[in-house]
């Protein structure tokens, strides 16, 4: 789960008050508007060439057969996307990948979460703890990847040889087409939730100490006070933050690629893995677009999820 | 800091800004009006890179005066070279990992046509017949291999000796061996697939060739039967079966790679390493003189499957490939960096410190002296002029990260579904065909050497 490198911000909620029709802006305030969309060009500008035009153009690639090389591919329509929807390898990496954000939307947030509780109440050295759990985070993935398969993976040295020079007969996790996908998700669970850990205990610092006090002079006990006071207060940061899981759980690919490289026998493929090797192994990278289309539209689906939970809650 | 004093800050860095930009230009454009020649490479260990610094950089620009050549390292070198040509950008000298990467580069126009320099410096009759051929595409030269690679049985000595075995000729007396090895509570074989799934090909590669032959490997790379052909498939189910006895790695094929393989090798844990020449480069490593173990290393070729099949048989491939990169404004340059590599002294002077990796597909090394060569190299020399031998008899198997389109070869890594049980030799050969009938609609396969049945 990498690349989340946002603030666990609130959704925008405006309760403007009412106002009077909309009056004829004056010359001053078209000005002032002016001078707005000129602040704004730059990002505008940005956001078309680095996203909105190589966007349209891997949506347009997905209906040729595009190598990757020539600039006069051939228009294919569909072909694409029957191919990869009965490609049983690709049907297996979408199963990967639903089976990646089940657990993503579950063991870390629910460590991250315990985690979070566990410090708010710790004075000065919650701090610590902070900076100690966000190490894996800020470390680059290759470090980790590297670290996890050596020390730990490696049948030679690591600590797998280490129990089989003691006796004990430990399949290596990785190699196994049943525990492979785990094992994998083990090590990118372990990087992210002390990030979890951070965003949620800045939201549980944001509920209101009177509503925590009341709720404890009415006797409410440790599961109470979590269920109806701290839940309601960070709910709009837990469906942000599972929002943004589903859609780098589509994205998966930095752990994968340098762990398995979406082996053994496709064993942890997830889309990203597949549409990598279909661009640069067998230079279709029409077929890759298509991949990567549908990697797109699950994310802009748990976007819109998102919005319309928010706007309904507001 | 007061206005002035920032004033005179900002002035300063930004004249030094200029200068350290001025000189960076200074140096990009070549000293003594040499022109600039550029090699991305993948990104080979420190030693190996020093003797590249030594042999090939040094050597190429000290023999001549016009060009200066400077290679780069990277481990996503493929990558890269794929999305710099894409640009119309990337080096002068294309170095791909092997020649159907170079066969879709030549087929979307991003490399230069070779005829011209293989008349001028006489490649034609001076490499190795089949890995001239295979660089071809529609009969125009596009890339030639930088070295011939090869399959066969890498042995420690001392372990064979501990189980009591001589060095085993025939597949069965492998198997043989490699039961009392699991027997004595060691890997059958060490190798693995870790960090880099096209491992798989390799042992595929042994199959097909080995199993079904050559003859059928070829009459379905040029569309005589398909990949479904019952040999093919039994060829597939034996590999299968062959991993699933633990003869490869054991339950580690993941969990290791080349390196930790021979590490093992080296420490007594396995018999065997099953896997290509190329391998040599990390054994050094771990058989040296230091170690005192030079000699405990030998190497022999892969023994038919089918006993029915010509023998010894090799299944014949390369390492990587060397094009001209389409837009580069020094092409002539760019060939004698080629040529200066398709020589005899090239081979000699890198296989004494690097062997495994640069035997030059020259028809003259099958008259190279082992003697002249120590350690490792000597072994890897040896191997080679029986390697050139058999294919001067005709006896060579195709390999698929040489002689396969892309596609294909991309479908054949997944051999591991088999292996694994996730699918049917048929089911994988199915897609194996669907694959290459994509490669060949778009005109992908290359040029395939027919060899002897």
């Amino acid at each position: 789960m990498a690349g989340i490198g946002y603030a666990a911000a609130e959704p925008a909620v405006t309760g403007a008050p009412e106002t009077a029709p909309a009056a004829r802006p004056s010359r001053a305030g078209r000005r002032r508007s002016g001078v707005y969309y000129l602040m704004v060009a730059p990002a505008l500008l940005l956001s078309g060439l680095v996203v909105v035009i190589p966007g349209v153009l891997t949506a347009v690639a997905a209906f040729t057969d595009w190598d990757g090389l020539g600039l006069r591919p051939n228009w294919i329509g569909w072909t694409n996307f029957r191919d990869i929807f009965t490609d049983p390898v690709f049907l297996q990496a979408l199963k990967n990948n639903f089976i990646w954000m089940a657990l993503f939307l579950t063991v870390p947030v629910a460590i991250g979460l315990v985690t979070a509780l566990l410090l708010l109440k710790r004075g000065r050295s919650r701090t610590v703890y902070q900076v100690v759990f966000l190490i894996p985070y800020v470390l680059a993935p290759i470090t980790n990847a590297i670290l996890w398969l050596n020390i730990i993976y490696n049948p030679i040295s690591g600590l797998v040889g280490y129990l089989r020079g003691h006796g004990w007969q430990v399949s290596a996790p990785l190699a196994d087409v049943h525990t492979a996908i785990y094992a994998v998700a083990g090590v990118d669970v372990w990087h992210f939730w002390g990030f979890l850990t951070v965003v949620y205990l800045a939201a549980l610092r944001q509920t209101p100490v009177d509503q925590v006090e009341a709720a404890l002079v009415e006797g409410a006990n440790g599961w109470q006070l979590f269920r109806y006071v701290y839940l309601p207060s960070i709910r709009s940061t837990l469906r942000l933050m599972s929002v943004m899981i589903v859609i780098f759980s589509f994205l998966a690919f930095d752990y994968v690629y340098l762990l398995t490289q979406g082996g053994p026998a496709h064993a942890t493929e997830m889309l990203s893995t597949y549409a990598y090797t279909a661009a640069f192994s067998a230079f279709q990278f029409g077929k890759a677009a298509a991949v990567g289309l549908v990697m797109s539209g699950f994310g802009l689906l748990s976007s819109f999820v998102f919005v319309w939970l928010s706007r309904k809650e507001s | 800091m007061g206005a002035p004093a920032r004033l005179r800050l900002t002035v300063t860095l930004a004249v030094s800004m200029v200068l350290a930009l001025a000189a960076c230009g200074t140096v990009g454009a070549g000293s003594a009006g040499r022109q600039q020649l550029t090699l991305w490479f993948w990104g080979a260990p420190p030693a190996h890179q020093k003797t590249m610094g030594q042999v090939l950089v040094d050597g190429f620009n000290q023999s001549q005066d016009k060009y200066t050549l400077s290679v780069t390292y990277n481990n996503n070198v493929d990558t890269n070279v794929q999305v710099a040509l894409a640009a119309n950008k990337g080096p002068d000298v294309v170095y791909s990992s092997g020649p159907s990467f170079a066969a879709t580069y030549a087929a979307g126009g991003k490399l230069a046509d070779l005829d011209t320099y293989a008349e001028k410096y006489g490649w034609k009759s001076s490499v190795i017949g089949p890995m001239y051929d295979v660089g071809t595409v529609g009969g125009k030269l596009y890339s030639l291999p930088n070295s011939v690679n090869t399959y066969g049985v890498f042995y420690s000595k001392k372990v064979l000796q501990r189980l009591g075995v001589p060095v085993p000729t025939s597949f069965a007396q492998l198997v043989e061996v490699m039961d009392k090895a699991k027997a004595a509570g060691m890997y059958a074989s060490v190798t693995g697939n870790k960090g880099w799934k096209p491992v798989n090909l390799d042992y595929a590669s042994i199959f097909l060739n080995q199993d079904a032959g050559p003859g059928a490997v070829y009459d379905a790379l040029v569309g005589k039967i398909p990949w479904t052909d019952p040999a093919l498939q039994r060829a597939v189910a034996g590999s299968a079966s062959f991993y699933q006895s633990g003869y490869l790695g054991g339950a580690d094929y993941s969990n290791l790679n080349f390196d930790q393989s021979m590490q093992l090798l080296a420490a007594g844990r396995s018999p065997f390493f099953l896997g290509p020449t190329l391998e040599f480069q990390f054994a050094t490593d771990y058989f040296n003189d230091t170690a005192g173990n030079t000699d405990d290393l030998g190497f022999a070729p892969f023994p038919n499957i089918n006993t029915g099949l010509a023998s010894p048989s090799y299944a014949l491939g390369t390492t990587a490939s060397l094009s001209i990169n389409g837009n580069s404004p020094n092409k002539d340059g760019a060939a004698e960096v080629i040529n200066y590599m398709m020589s005899e002294r090239f081979f000699t002077v890198m296989t004494k410190s690097w062997p495994g990796y640069w035997g030059v597909p020259l028809k003259s090394l099958g008259g190279a002296s082992a003697n002249d060569f120590t350690g490792l190299s000597r072994l890897y020399v040896s191997a080679l002029k029986d390697l050139t031998a058999a294919v001067g008899k005709g006896n060579y198997g195709l390999d698929i990260a040489t002689f396969f389109p892309p596609a294909t070869q991309t479908a054949l890594t997944n051999i591991d579904t088999v292996w694994l049980g996730s699918a049917t030799p048929q089911q994988f050969l199915q897609t194996v065909q669907a694959a290459y009938q994509g490669d060949k609609a778009k005109n992908l396969v290359p040029p395939i050497p027919e060899p002897s049945r």
